[in-house]
């Protein structure tokens, strides 16, 4: 067992000076914590470029002169707002990118309403996202694309990219992305088949409220929200630190809620019949067949990812026709992987290097 | 033995790492259990159905207090939503039609799609 060496009454003295400090620090922003209004998202600026109710494209203004061939559209996931690309500067996966040379659209997502409750799967890798590619062809005059998504945003670039192979989709970048909905135990017992009914939660709710999924979340990190506030109560008085926390506390708290037929395809289509992987996937009448994906992709995972672990993301590396893959394990959790500060030292320079060279 | 003298907010921090450590890893047993799911499964109807018998006994103390209903505010809220969005619609059209009537050189310069990687 580890022993305490003896201090000196200097370290002491020094000790308990920075203690009383912090102590202090910790009450007075504590107070301007509490009083605070909601934090401040968003580096880089953008405008609007197509907007079809919930579907939003969004482009953001590249920074240099010359750029890139190929335009990169990363599709945020249906139940979270984009902005946790572009948190604030030097904390920005856009940022970094735009720096970098590449032209960034965002397809993001207001919350859906209820006369728009019958939005589908189909609706979104066969309208939204073809739409969007569509309207960044007419502002760029480029026809080819590379294609990212992040969590269920990646899903739905997944399934855009098999039922359109061949199209405009040149390369596809996957952050955290579930294939195989059978590993995720933890959601797969929360819509059990035997016990949830899904219909019933639709047809009675038609736009499914984000609590309903929050619970989800919640179960599978059940201290998350306590220690997180004890945390941030220890580190109250680093700014860095309290900044960060009300950037993505304010990100998990504007989780969207989805439109209901969406949601029913989500478990009966993937969670409870796992058909994207076993390429069963029907989707306007076609079969999702992941072997006529033949571009190059780059799926990115997180190490500690309790969501979207290693094993439901990484078939997409053996299940395509693709012959250029590659995998890259980051240190970190879930949102971490676009948005923490270990991404932009380490991942993100990755993602440049490997996205340049197909973006010409 | 170590020269790193004991830390008490260090301490704390390990405490509490520790703490939502066990604490998920629990959960996570806890939530293996088929029987955890049929509960869920049921506590999910029970909740609906509760909050459809509440939403109504509200609703009529509000029409009795003359007051708007959740589903009333819910409506005004759906209408704000749309008509932004036929906004953001008006708005992108009349840009592409100033676009296109405008002389090429009043179009804001794109950058050159030139780069290369290096």
């Amino acid at each position: 067992m580890a022993e305490s060496a003896p201090l000196s009454p200097e370290a002491v003295a020094d000790r308990v000076r920075r203690e009383v400090d912090r102590a202090l620090k910790r009450n007075i922003k504590g107070l301007e914590f509490l009083t605070s209004t909601r934090a401040e998202v968003g580096a880089m600026a953008r405008d609007l470029v197509h907007r079809e109710g919930t579907a939003m494209l969004w482009r953001y203004r590249p920074v240099v002169d010359e750029i890139y061939r190929r335009p990169l559209l990363i599709v945020s996931p249906p139940s979270n707002k984009g902005y946790i690309f572009d948190l604030a500067p030097g904390q920005s996966m856009v940022e970094y990118l735009l720096n970098r040379g590449f032209d960034v659209f965002n397809l993001d997502w207001a919350p859906p309403r209820r006369d728009e409750a019958h939005i589908a799967i189909a609706d979104y890798v066969d309208r939204f996202i073809p739409d969007s590619i569509a309207r960044i062809a007419e502002i760029t005059g480029e026809r080819e694309i590379t294609l990212a998504g992040y969590c269920m945003g990646g899903t739905l670039a997944t399934i855009h990219a098999a039922l359109h192979a061949g199209n405009a989709v040149k390369n596809l970048v996957l952050f955290a992305t579930p294939i195989d909905f059978d590993t995720m135990r933890l959601f797969q017992t929360w819509a059990d088949q035997r016990h949830f009914d899904v219909d019933m939660v639709v047809d009675r709710l038609g736009v499914i409220p984000p609590e309903l999924m929050l619970g989800a979340f919640d179960l599978a990190r059940p201290a998350n929200r306590t220690a997180g506030r004890l945390h941030l109560w220890t580190n109250m008085w680093n700014d860095e630190f309290v900044r960060s926390y009300r950037m993505f506390d304010r990100w998990a708290a504007e989780t969207l809620p989805v439109p209901g037929e969406y949601f029913r395809d989500q478990i009966k289509k993937l969670m409870w019949a796992n058909a994207l992987v076993k390429n069963e996937l029907e989707i306007g009448g076609r079969t999702v067949d992941l072997a006529r994906i033949t571009v190059p992709i780059l799926n990115i995972i997180a190490q500690h990812d309790h969501i979207v672990s290693e094993a439901a993301a990484h078939p997409i590396m053996t299940l395509t026709g693709s012959t250029d893959r590659e995998q890259l394990v980051s240190k970190g959790g879930h949102v971490s992987l676009v948005a923490g500060p270990a991404a932009l030292r380490r991942l993100w320079p990755l993602i440049d290097g490997w996205l340049g060279k197909r973006s010409v | 033995m170590t020269d790193k003298p004991f830390d008490p907010v260090a301490a704390w921090t390990d405490m509490v790492q520790k703490w939502e450590h066990e604490i998920n890893s629990w959960s996570g047993k806890l939530t293996e259990n088929e029987q955890f799911g049929a509960i869920i499964g049921q506590a999910t109807k029970v909740q609906l159905v509760a909050q459809r018998a509440f939403g109504e006994q509200m609703d009529t103390l509000l029409r009795n207090l003359n007051l708007p209903s959740k589903a009333q505010v819910d409506q005004i809220g759906e209408r704000l939503d749309a008509i932004e969005d036929s906004i953001d619609r008006l708005r992108l059209a009349i840009e592409a039609l100033a676009g296109k009537a405008a002389p090429p050189a009043a179009a804001v310069k794109e950058p050159r799609r030139t780069r290369k990687p290096g």
